[in-house]
């Protein structure tokens, strides 16, 4: 079971927006997962107990030491993009295993 | 007949009038209607019921943690003072609803009603024009909550059922009207991502479309710009808040002094030293605010979520509504600074204009409107009319947020309970709205609603072979106009 945090400023809007693209990608592709939704500053703290952080692409360098750590960081440009989610999600975690 | 009375009589006291078995409870009908297995609507119950229970606390803190306060502050200056932030905004109407004898309940039945409209202005679009699903949960809550306060406020004779009906319909007018007045911007802005904003600052994102070309030309750059990194720590709520805070009430505090606080406010220790009590006093703003967050959190998004699931069913082909940071990715970070830099710079400006023209209610800047109003601007600004917009915008904005909150606050009655909602469009349109609710009644509703829905009418008519294919086709938009 795959472990994924997504994370916006406010943990509110966009992460859950997140939460809900990438949920139905990893259903499609077939990978189980467990997914969470927080804030950056909450994420930031919990982010090495995560496989994989989503976020905006201008959040993305708040994740640094967790990226330097091998937690795997996806930046997202639109976060409702259903190919860029797939696309990047094939790059980042399927290629990689 | 007695019996269906007791029962009524049991389900209005334990459940229609208690918010959060009220929102459990839709949630677990709405989770049972969509099929779900009955553990995970029983956890969405649970979930929902528990998150707003949070909530009621740190709503409740944030006003206990103010009333002191405000109570010198009235005492001594004849002053009232008004955080501008939705959630202090919603704590604040939820302390005044309550006051006046009503249910914090009817803020969801408002919620539910005006979701409802929103959907049937849709699936009537080819009359109404409406192309938009406002499927943002939280701001949804947060609205719910000041218009309930505003028509309660402006109709105290109306029946419950009255204040639901006509608020529900308002607010889903306003919804669909003014997230469909951003399709055209937010296409431009993400080259057809195919969404648009349901936030707080609609009509702002397309007043700053329509202006920032006129402003500032591409030309400067500001993604050249090379901006100090301290500014970073912004970009996290609870230290932003923290700071904001501890700046505002540090200076309150100060001038207020140690005796009169002492007096006034028993968790002050008598050993205890003035400025870490102010400290610790500042923090606790951020900290109600962050348990206030995550109740809103963990019973919006079983909302959001099924509200997305239905705005998907029923209307394909729609544009679905969303929070303001989802186009902070089409924008470079650099604007986002740059839009909270010069939107608080306008507000402070402006806050001190308050003070020295002595207006009765003081603002206080919260983190929310300052910084994803004009972050937002900043982006949008920055697209058509360069840094120059991007400046310039944001700052009108922070000026307008202060002035139009003071008023409102004021006008409203809110600052008796030391905060008012803030955002852009809530210092500025809502208002409006509000004054006619209050000197027009009934008829100045049916006007407003009117108006409103006569927006997507001319927003058609001025570009009626686009109109629909920006929203659901932006490729074959984008070459039939580039020919």
């Amino acid at each position: 079971m795959l472990k994924v945090i997504a994370a916006c400023g406010s943990g509110m809007g966009s992460s859950q927006i997140i939460k809900m693209k990438i949920e139905k990608i990893f259903k499609k592709l077939g990978i189980s997962v467990q997914i969470h939704h927080s804030s950056v500053s909450e994420a930031k703290n919990l982010a090495s107990n995560y496989d994989v952080v989503f976020c905006s692409e201008a959040l993305k360098g708040n994740f640094a030491n967790a990226a330097a750590n091998g937690t795997i960081v996806i930046g997202l440009k639109n976060l409702l993009s259903e190919q860029e989610i797939e696309q990047k999600i094939i790059e980042n975690v399927v290629n990689k295993k | 007949m007695n019996i269906i009375m007791t029962i009524w009589g049991f389900f209005q006291n334990n459940i229609l009038t208690k918010p959060a078995f009220f929102v459990g409870f839709i949630v677990l009908i709405g989770y049972l209607l969509l099929k779900r297995p009955f553990y995970e609507a029983l956890a969405g119950f649970i979930k929902a019921t528990v998150g707003y229970l949070i909530l009621n606390v740190a709503a409740g803190g944030l006003v206990n943690n103010f009333r002191p306060i405000l109570a010198v502050l009235k005492d001594r200056f004849n002053l009232t003072a008004a955080v501008i932030d939705p959630y202090f905004g919603q704590a604040a109407a939820q302390a005044a609803v309550e006051k006046a004898g009503k249910s914090f309940s009817m803020m969801m039945v408002v919620l539910l009603i005006a979701f409802i409209f929103n959907i049937v202005l849709v699936l009537l679009r080819k009359w109404t024009k409406v192309r938009t699903v406002f499927i943002t949960g939280h701001i949804m809550v947060q609205q719910s909550s000041t218009a309930l306060w505003m028509v309660f406020f402006c109709f105290p004779q109306l029946s419950n059922a009255g204040v639901v009906t006509m608020l529900g319909l308002l607010l889903g007018t306003y919804w669909a009207v003014a997230s469909n007045l951003t399709v055209e911007a937010c296409q431009e802005l993400t080259e057809g991502g195919g969404f648009a904003v349901g936030h707080q600052q609609m009509f702002g994102i397309w007043l700053t479309d329509k202006i920032a070309g006129k402003i500032g030309k591409k030309g400067k750059k500001l993604e050249d710009l090379e901006l100090p990194g301290f500014l970073s720590i912004f970009n996290e709520n609870v230290v932003a808040t923290g700071i904001l805070m501890l700046v505002f009430f540090g200076i309150i505090m100060t001038i207020l002094g140690p005796e009169l606080l002492h007096k006034i406010d028993n968790t002050f220790g008598k050993t205890q030293n003035f400025y870490f009590y102010i400290i610790e006093k500042s923090f606790n703003f951020a900290v109600y605010l962050s348990i206030l967050q995550l109740g809103v959190r963990m019973f919006v998004s079983e909302l959001t979520e099924s509200f997305q699931g239905i705005s998907n069913r029923l209307l394909p082909g729609s544009i679905p509504a969303v929070d303001c940071a989802a186009t902070y990715g089409f924008g470079h970070p650099n604007a986002i600074t740059i839009g909270f830099l010069f939107g608080a710079l306008g507000q402070f400006l402006m806050i001190i204009g308050l003070i020295v023209f002595k207006s009765p209610v003081l603002i206080i800047t919260g983190f929310v409107p300052v910084f994803f109003d004009n972050a937002t601007f900043a982006v949008f600004a920055n697209k058509k009319g360069g840094l120059k917009a991007a400046a310039i915008i944001p700052f009108i904005s922070g000026i307008l947020q202060v002035l139009g909150g003071a008023f409102a606050a004021y006008f409203f009655e809110l600052a008796k309970f030391g905060g008012w909602h803030g955002n852009f469009d809530w210092d500025t349109v809502w208002p409006i709205i509000g004054v006619i609710m209050k000197y027009g009644k009934y008829a100045g509703v049916a006007v407003v609603i009117l108006l409103l829905l006569s927006i997507p009418q001319f927003q058609y008519r001025k570009n009626k072979d686009h109109y629909f294919t920006i929203a659901e086709d932006y490729e074959s938009y984008a070459s039939s106009i580039s020919k």
